[in-house]
């Protein structure tokens, strides 16, 4: 039973044209009373993405999750989730969507199995004979089978986070949101999750995660949303975006004041590093800088692109912008 | 949205599933198995089923001088009348439940159907499923309706049981002085039976209404134990009694009638109308709650 994916989508869809979205809000706002905790929420995931939700606690990423699931609706804004309006379209569009949102919730005085049981139950696309079966499957690919018929009383974090996600994985998906899935998990479970992810996007399911650990999004995303007291300031692909952080050349030279100077006279804006000199590209190209310390008689041991991990923008775009410009 | 038929099975038989809902039987028996497989489920139904036995046997210890004749109106002169009549036994037993046991069972039912399962969160898997919630409500409330009727059934069997087996069966008599024929006195204990699950399914209902605005199962059990307790307290003030049609445990002790000869309907009728009024409240009040509710 192979999935449903589109044709085609094997590598994350390449271009940034506007691509089939698999999910999409717009101008979505939620407030509680007077607090606001979600605004100008615009966020797009691509069919067959791995897109990762990024966002400090209370951020609004799990909030804007629930809008997404028709779970909560939304003060204002328009949510559409596989092409069907939300919440309204929900009975069209979750019976082809996995989710885990938040903690999973079962009950303690039921078995793992029975717990799933009951939640198979409720699957619009499994026929009745073919929930035992669903269920073992699930169980084993989370790998519970051995702690399926115990009481759920009885978890540890882990293993509760393990059948959350089998309950999300019950029936194949054309989409899978999973809220913080790594959640007190140990390593392995923690790589476990993300071979599922990737197993997921190879079979052309799109995921979408929240998370607060940056090497798991870097590690298993195709595209990243940053949320940041409820709303997103950045979003698109994580290559994109990684390089796009703050354009910037590495400069390795035994001569770093002159070069600073030299670049400085060119309104080049440089500052010195530890590692050499760093150049900011916004308003010049590598060749020019470069071409303008050779003029000035610097001598260049090394050039390179300066590549922001997945850290530092997450700590630009999230602190107060004392964004680093020209200064020393 | 096409490929979508690709991925489920052919359905057994050839028809096609409704794709985007589960069959509403499937829902219902996992509702079932749940409220039954839960222990606490359990504990409540033998300490119910156990109630008629305990009095049956107090009232063959304590020696009463036989049953009296005519008003066995209040509770506790039908407990009397219990005294070596199997037919009043389990009628007086529910008659006391009623009074406090079984609606709290009730609403306990009520409670851990949406305030419980919010609390576990897993209500949110259903509604995730998806399940509409105008479906979620409808297997809730079936759900309590069920435990409440089985409640009372299983009372109710326990009490006749008891009481034809230290009175015999020659024991059938109504509050009236006639004698019935098993067949006879069975229909009237399922009347009863019926009318007390009634009564059950108003509180039921509103214990809903109340499960489906808190997250908290003691909060409606608390409201539903002290609604109860304060509408007692309000049908004994003369003072008030323009409210007393309005008060669903007022007809309550109206139970009695079932067991004279012939049967005078009027005050049950009253008390299934006034039962009638407080589920279709109940429900719609649960009703409008849960569609808006946040999942």
């Amino acid at each position: 039973m192979t999935s449903t994916a589109l044709t085609g989508v094997d590598v994350p869809s390449g271009a940034s044209t506007p691509a089939a979205l698999a999910a999409s809000t717009r101008g979505l706002r939620k407030t509680y009373g007077r607090t606001v905790a979600v605004d100008h929420v615009d966020l797009d995931v691509p069919e067959g993405s791995v897109l990762g939700m990024l966002g400090p606690n209370g951020s609004g990423k799990t909030t804007t999750i629930r809008m997404l699931l028709g779970l909560v609706r939304p003060t204002s804004g328009k949510v559409e989730l596989l092409g069907q309006p939300m919440p309204d379209g929900a009975g069209h569009a979750l019976p082809d969507i996995g989710a885990l949102v938040e903690s999973p919730g079962f009950h303690p005085f039921l078995s793992g199995r029975d717990n799933l049981l009951r939640m198979a139950a409720a699957e619009p696309r499994l026929a009745t004979s073919d929930i035992p079966a669903a269920v073992d499957t699930s169980l084993e690919r989370v790998g519970l089978s051995g702690a399926a018929s115990r009481r759920y009383r009885g978890y540890s974090l882990g293993m509760k986070q393990r059948l959350g996600l089998a309950g999300a994985l019950l029936v194949p998906r054309r989409m899978v949101v999973l809220d913080e899935p790594t959640n007190g998990l140990d390593p392995a479970g923690t790589r476990e999750v993300r071979t599922i992810i990737a197993e997921l996007n190879a079979s052309g399911v799109t995921v979408l995660v929240s998370s607060h650990l940056l090497a798991e999004v870097e590690a298993t995303c195709t595209h990243v949303a940053v949320l940041h007291s409820g709303s997103v300031v950045a979003q698109g692909e994580l290559a994109e975006l990684l390089e796009s952080g703050s354009p910037a050349l590495l400069v390795s030279t035994p001569d770093g004041p002159g070069a600073v100077e030299a670049l400085r006279e060119g309104r080049i804006p440089a500052r010195l590093t530890p590692e050499g000199v760093r150049v900011d590209l916004t308003a010049t190209t590598p060749p020019d800088a470069i071409a303008a310390l050779v003029h000035a008689g610097v001598r260049i041991q090394e050039a390179r692109r300066a590549r922001t991990g997945l850290e530092d923008l997450f700590a630009r775009l999230t602190q107060q912008e004392p964004e680093g410009e020209a200064g020393s | 949205m096409t490929q979508a038929l690709d991925m489920t099975d052919q359905a057994a038989g050839g028809t096609p599933v409704a794709r985007s809902r589960a069959n509403i039987a499937r829902l219902l028996r996992a509702e079932l198995r749940w409220i039954y497989r839960r222990p606490r489920t359990l504990v409540v139904l033998g300490v119910l089923a156990v109630i008629p036995v305990i009095l049956g046997i107090a009232l063959t210890l304590v020696d009463s001088p036989g049953p009296p004749e005519g008003s066995g109106g209040d509770g506790s002169g039908l407990v009397t009348a219990a005294a070596g009549n199997a037919l009043v036994l389990p009628i007086a037993a529910l008659t006391m439940a009623l009074s406090l046991l079984l609606p709290m069972t009730t609403a306990m039912s009520g409670a851990d159907a949406i305030a419980g399962e919010q609390a576990h969160g897993t209500l949110r898997s259903w509604l995730l499923a998806p399940v509409s919630r105008g479906r979620l409500l409808f297997v809730k409330a079936f759900g309590v309706a069920t435990f409440a009727l089985s409640t009372t059934a299983l009372m109710a069997l326990t009490g006749i049981v008891t009481g034809l087996v230290i009175n015999g069966s020659g024991s059938l008599f109504t509050l009236s002085g006639t004698t019935l024929g098993l067949p006879a006195a069975l229909l009237k204990v399922a009347i009863a039976v019926g009318w007390i699950a009634l009564q059950l399914w108003a509180v039921g209902a509103v214990a809903l209404a109340i499960s489906s605005w808190t997250e908290h199962p003691m909060v409606v059990l608390a409201s539903v134990l002290g609604g109860i307790i304060v509408f007692s307290v309000l049908s004994l003030l003369d003072a008030l009694s323009w409210l007393h049609p309005f008060l669903l445990n007022s007809s309550w002790t109206s139970i009695a009638d079932v067991l004279r000869d012939p049967m005078p309907t009027g005050a049950l009728a009253e008390g299934a109308l006034r039962a009638a009024c407080y589920i279709a409240i109940g429900l719609s009040l649960a009703y409008a709650r849960l569609t808006t509710k946040d999942g």
